[in-house]
């Protein structure tokens, strides 16, 4: 192999890698929390809704978490125009990836809600425990158990999983990647940093999740 | 609606069902390669990183590396480095063997960490016994922690297969001719982008689906009483 690498030239590209990362971030964040509504509205659907009810989640759960988030992206992106609905390369991407972080959200907090069982809120009323407290004590220590971990992961799935977003012309960090490979040709470079940028982000966030869940839920979330 | 309808026959010829067909064969090829060897090699990242010989350390270093970053990068930059990389160093491969090299290193990545879930789920009493009744490491793995780390293990390695088909799917973007590039192919020869996508994306669907449940089956049959459903994993990115 006799490849020179030049880093050097990417380097001179670092700030725009920088902002890239930051509408990662944002994109990730985007479809985390809109996806976090979608779930619980699912998941409440789904466990306390009628038939019909029950089975719109499933086909709305079935259909996302079985085919791909690129091709979603692509109906959203290239087939709504011809009806209309035209929308940005960064919001068609947001919105496909927060459906298809919705989906899986929606079974992580069904897990969530049956995890809270009917007697201990009845034991809760016995201690005259006032409604906070007894979501405070007795139902958010359940829930988190149950879908903190889960839910960390999925926030990290989505920080890699927006790079999707960068093959429809979004400059996330993928996009900026794939635009200054094209303009430097160090293509092996500038992949090598924004993989490791992405190590970074994801080790970053990790950390984070731990430390939030261990002192505001007392759970211990995996960080390797 | 109803135009969409009246081009589905016009779709459907034979020799674009021929070429559908066979695109999903090769994302079917990628996927089932890809397990295969990431079951293999997965298994073999999980079983050096029990070990605990001095002289084994840079090895564990090397494959504990391995398995948390390619974890860590989108499979879509991972594929790009591939490529990228083989091109480098001077070797011209062909798109499939690119994608299919990607996958297997997202697999192994993957399935190492299945497995490590699956042989950490064996209680340590029983490893610690087989130590004091003097097991080698080799008998440790393969007649304590093996039979009883396959029940985790298996319904977990499904739930990656399925998320694998839907992964292939960025391999279109180098150019490889499976599902999602017969569609865009499709797309391009001027049928309906909203029908053809929604033809692809069935034909995924029918490939995940019965995985799925399968996966689903597995784990219902293999853990015992009481045991919760594990939840959806959105795998690899």
């Amino acid at each position: 192999m006799n490849y020179t690498f030049q880093f050097g030239e990417v380097l001179k590209h670092s700030p725009e890698l920088m902002r890239a990362s930051l509408t990662t971030l944002e994109i990730a964040f985007a479809a985390f929390w809109g996806g976090c509504l979608l779930g619980i509205a699912g998941a409440m659907g789904k466990v306390y809704g009628n038939k019909a009810v029950v089975l719109v989640v499933r086909i709305y759960v079935g259909f996302f978490t079985n085919t791909p988030s690129l091709i979603q992206i692509f109906v959203l992106f290239y087939a709504l125009p011809d009806y209309g609905i035209m929308m940005s390369p960064l919001t068609a991407s947001i919105i496909g990836l927060t459906l298809n972080a919705g989906a899986y959200l929606t079974e992580i907090m069904r897990a969530g809600v049956i995890s809270v069982r009917r007697n201990e809120m009845e034991a809760a009323e016995a201690l005259g425990m006032s409604g906070l407290q007894s979501f405070w004590y007795v139902i958010l220590p359940h829930i988190a158990r149950t879908i903190y971990a889960p839910l960390s992961n999925m926030f990290i799935w989505l920080v890699l999983g927006s790079s999707i977003a960068g093959l429809f012309g979004v400059s996330e960090l993928t996009g900026t990647a794939i635009d200054i490979g094209a303009s430097t040709f160090r293509t092996i470079e500038v992949f090598l940093i924004a993989g490791g940028i992405y190590v970074m982000l994801t080790v970053v966030a990790s950390v984070t999740l731990y430390l939030v869940g261990l002192w505001c839920f007392r759970v211990r979330a995996r960080i390797f | 609606m109803a135009a969409l309808l009246a081009e589905l026959p016009r779709l459907f010829t034979y020799y674009n069902i021929v070429f559908l067909l066979t695109s999903a064969g090769v994302t079917l090829a990628l996927t089932v390669a890809g397990c295969v060897v990431g079951l293999a090699a997965g298994f073999v990242v999980a079983a050096m990183r029990r070990t605990r010989a001095a002289w084994l350390l840079p090895v564990r270093l090397v494959l504990i590396l391995f398995a948390e970053l390619f974890r860590r990068i989108p499979f879509i930059v991972t594929l790009f480095l591939v490529f990228f990389i083989s091109q480098g160093a001077g070797y011209n491969l062909p798109l499939f063997v690119i994608a299919l090299v990607a996958v297997c290193i997202i697999a192994s990545a993957y399935l190492a960490e299945v497995f490590r879930a699956g042989f950490s789920s064996v209680p340590r009493l029983q490893i610690e016994a087989a130590e004091a009744m003097n097991f080698s490491a080799a008998r440790i793995l393969f007649s304590v922690i093996v039979p009883q780390a396959w029940r985790v293990v298996l319904p977990a390695a499904v739930a990656f297969m399925v998320s694998l088909v839907k992964d292939t799917a960025l391999a279109s973007q180098l150019g490889v001719i499976e599902l999602t590039f017969a569609g865009k192919v499709l797309v391009t020869r001027g049928y309906s982008s909203l029908l053809v996508y929604g033809v692809v994306l069935v034909g995924y669907y029918l490939m995940s689906y019965p995985l799925g449940r399968f996966g689903a089956y597995l784990e219902r049959r293999l853990s015992g009483r009481g045991h919760r459903p594990a939840l959806p994993e959105p795998g690899a990115a």
